[in-house]
């Protein structure tokens, strides 16, 4: 006979008590975390129209001499995870390098905008939000770091207003949407967007989520609850997860019409890989990026696989292109340790040989 | 090992039943601590989300479901994994634990069929927890089941308002007189909401496959140390083996035309639906003179359109 299996008869029962335990052990510490805040760094409105807010964020050490840089998030997830808390902060490092930051909130859309579309947000709100950074600034271009589909816009606005732009830094920004790794693509592939967008005018931020965890729905609706048991002793643990759980979850809804552009002509169509994208009747020619490029992306991003953004470097027009690729995924990129040490860093360096 | 050795039903029962009655009152407390936190902790200069109405009752549910399945989960297969430990021959172990696997299947499909989408099977068991649909976006959870709220508005997410999705023979019928109209519509809607109990099945098919996949991919990892008694050290440890199979089947399959297409179909049938569905809220508003949907968006447009010439005269 082989070796004798060592399960131990009364395990189940033993380790589904302790695991309960747990979870009663776990009600003081979830319950100190219940009314934890996001958002650390200072920051004043400099500038709203309709839902969107432009911040300026406060010094926080001597000027390095550099143009500003205006940060372009995604419209389907909330701004604060590039300042979550003191020790997860992006904007923070970046302030205390002695960058000048200014970020822009796009806020939560509602019914009355649903017809805003891609040529608001591209040509409208970002470029006018922009005009005021360069206007308070004195100056004719500044930097802009676009985030996931921010950086998507980044790059179409840096296309269309190349003058406006000195240095261009995308951040898991998706460029090719039709890689074969890429699931939430193939999804989208398959939705009669039309008839999405046309039965509820502007489209729910629960449902984008429910795409968003369905692409690994064992890990993302289950194992990472039960996995949380094991870090409730450690009360900081249990607040970061509580932040990413809030940040995760705070999903704006998104203007239909925008949304109805984005899915089809770039992940049904992929019309900005293809060079046919057009916003407000202008072709987004990605050649025309000459300046300055630095394209950062997760190895591991799920979300935005790395093939989806290394293709940027061979549709530019510029010579001073810098891909840097990071070992993390997605939310890593704002989250990890080793990338609030090195990345804050890396951006400041490369901004000050431009 | 002997039989002694695994607890029996009503040991196991009992003990669940203990934890279970202390965590409801503790979580009770803590659900409206939490509730809080999600509808209005502030953040430093950022609005909070507009969501708000969040049922504690409802966050507790949802918190405890995790566990109700995992519990369920990782019983099933721990136990299994006993029974087949039993086997003297290495080979016996192995097969006992595969063809266990198979009656597995079932109970699994029917927990995550549950989940992803919103689109539980019609009549799917829920052998997990202490009752009420496992996982997180369980139909019990206010909020968390955006697919099939998608066709709510006439009826409950799972049914589509419509149980069993026939329409009978209203739907065959042609429209004749005066209602010819109200009739077609309400036909249509019938129709759609058959289309989207067909298209929940389909996908509901494609959940099988997963698990199935998932549950073959488990065995084929366990049969090596079931031969060699290298067992599985906890039960976690089996759960997260079993999360990994799982995962590594659904990546496979979700990639595929078939689940792509049974999604879409879904999703989309749903959009049709919920459209009808405005269609005929609208003529009931109508008649008394309620504002509808497509006035409001006519205003829309027209505010855009002046905001529009207004940004043009002003050089904005």
């Amino acid at each position: 006979m082989a070796n004798e299996p060592a399960l131990p008869g009364d395990a189940l029962l033993r380790e589904m008590e302790a695991m309960q335990r747990k979870l009663i052990a776990s009600l003081k510490p979830l319950q100190d975390a219940a009314d934890v805040t996001f958002g650390c760094s200072e920051k004043e409105a400099v500038y709203r129209e309709d839902k969107v807010t432009l911040y300026r964020y406060r010094a926080l050490a001597p000027s390095a001499n550099l143009a500003p840089v205006l940060i372009v998030y995604a419209l389907v997830n909330r701004p604060y995870m590039m300042d979550l808390q003191p020790d997860r902060s992006l904007i923070r490092r970046l302030l205390e390098l002695g960058l000048d930051v200014y970020l822009i909130d796009w806020g939560y859309p509602d019914g009355a905008d649903r017809y805003v579309d891609l040529n608001d947000y591209i040509n409208g709100y970002l470029h006018r939000c922009l005009g005021v950074v360069l206007r308070e600034h004195k100056i004719a271009s500044t930097t802009l770091l676009g985030v996931c589909q921010g950086g998507t816009f980044s790059l179409c606005y840096t296309a269309l207003h190349p003058e406006r732009v000195r240095n261009l830094i995308t951040m898991v920004t998706p460029v090719d949407f039709s890689t074969p790794d890429n699931l939430l693509a193939k999804w989208v592939r398959g939705l009669d967007i039309d008839a999405l967008v046309d039965s509820c005018g502007i489209v729910s931020g629960d449902v984008l989520n429910a795409a968003y965890v369905s692409l690994m729905p064992f890990r993302l609706l289950q194992q990472k609850y039960v996995n949380l048991l094991d870090q409730t002793e450690d009360q900081a643990q249990v607040e970061n997860f509580m932040r990413m759980e809030k940040w995760i979850f705070d999903s704006p809804d998104q203007a239909g019409e925008a949304f109805r552009q984005f899915a089809r002509w770039l992940f049904q169509e992929n019309r900005l890989m293809k060079g046919t994208l057009q916003i407000g009747g202008q072709t987004v020619d990605l050649k025309k990026i000459t300046q300055p490029v630095l394209n950062i992306f997760g190895q591991q991003d799920h979300l935005v696989p790395p093939a989806a953004s290394t293709p940027l470097g061979d549709l530019i027009g510029t010579t001073e292109y810098l891909p840097l690729p990071l070992s993390v995924g997605h939310i890593g990129m704002y989250v990890s340790g080793k990338v609030q040490r090195e990345l804050p860093q890396a951006i400041c360096s490369w901004l000050k040989k431009r | 090992m002997n039989a002694q050795d695994t607890p029996g039903t009503a040991d196991w029962a009992a003990a669940m039943q203990k934890t279970q009655d202390e965590l409801m009152r503790q979580w009770s407390a803590m659900a409206q601590a939490w509730s809080r936190a999600t509808t209005g902790a502030p953040a430093a200069g950022f609005s909070p989300s507009p969501a708000a109405g969040i049922d504690p009752a409802a966050i507790t549910n949802k918190f405890l479901a995790q566990f109700e399945q995992y519990l369920g989960v990782s019983r099933a297969l721990w136990e299994l994994l006993s029974q087949a430990s039993r086997a003297s021959e290495p080979q016996e172990r192995a097969r006992l634990f595969a063809d266990g696997l198979g009656a597995l299947q079932q109970q699994f499909s029917g927990a995550w069929a549950a989940t992803a989408f919103g689109a539980p099977l019609a009549g799917a068991a829920t052998p997990f927890g202490f009752g009420g649909m496992p996982g997180a976006m369980g139909a019990g959870v206010a909020g968390m089941n955006p697919w099939a709220a998608m066709g709510a508005p006439f009826g409950s997410g799972q049914s589509f308002g419509f149980p069993g999705g026939g329409a009978g023979p209203f739907g065959k019928m042609p429209a004749l007189g005066p209602a010819r109209e109200q009739q077609e519509a309400m036909q249509r809607l019938a129709e759609l909401a058959q289309r989207c109990w067909q298209a929940q099945l389909r996908l509901g098919g494609q959940w099988n496959e997963i698990i199935s996949l998932g549950l073959k991919e488990l065995g084929e990892k366990l049969a090596p140390r079931l031969q060699s008694g290298a067992m599985p050290g906890s039960v976690k440890e089996l759960y997260d083996m079993w999360v990994e199979s799982a995962e590594s089947a659904y990546k496979r399959v979700a990639h595929g035309a078939s689940f792509i297409q049974s999604q879409a179909e879904l999703t989309n049938t749903l959009s049709q639906l919920r459209s009808a569905q405005r269609e005929l809220m609208e003529e009931w508003a109508r008649q008394f003179d309620l504002p509808t949907r497509a006035e409001l968006n006519s205003l829309h447009q027209q505010v855009r359109e002046l905001k529009a010439a207004l940004q043009k005269l002003t050089g904005g």
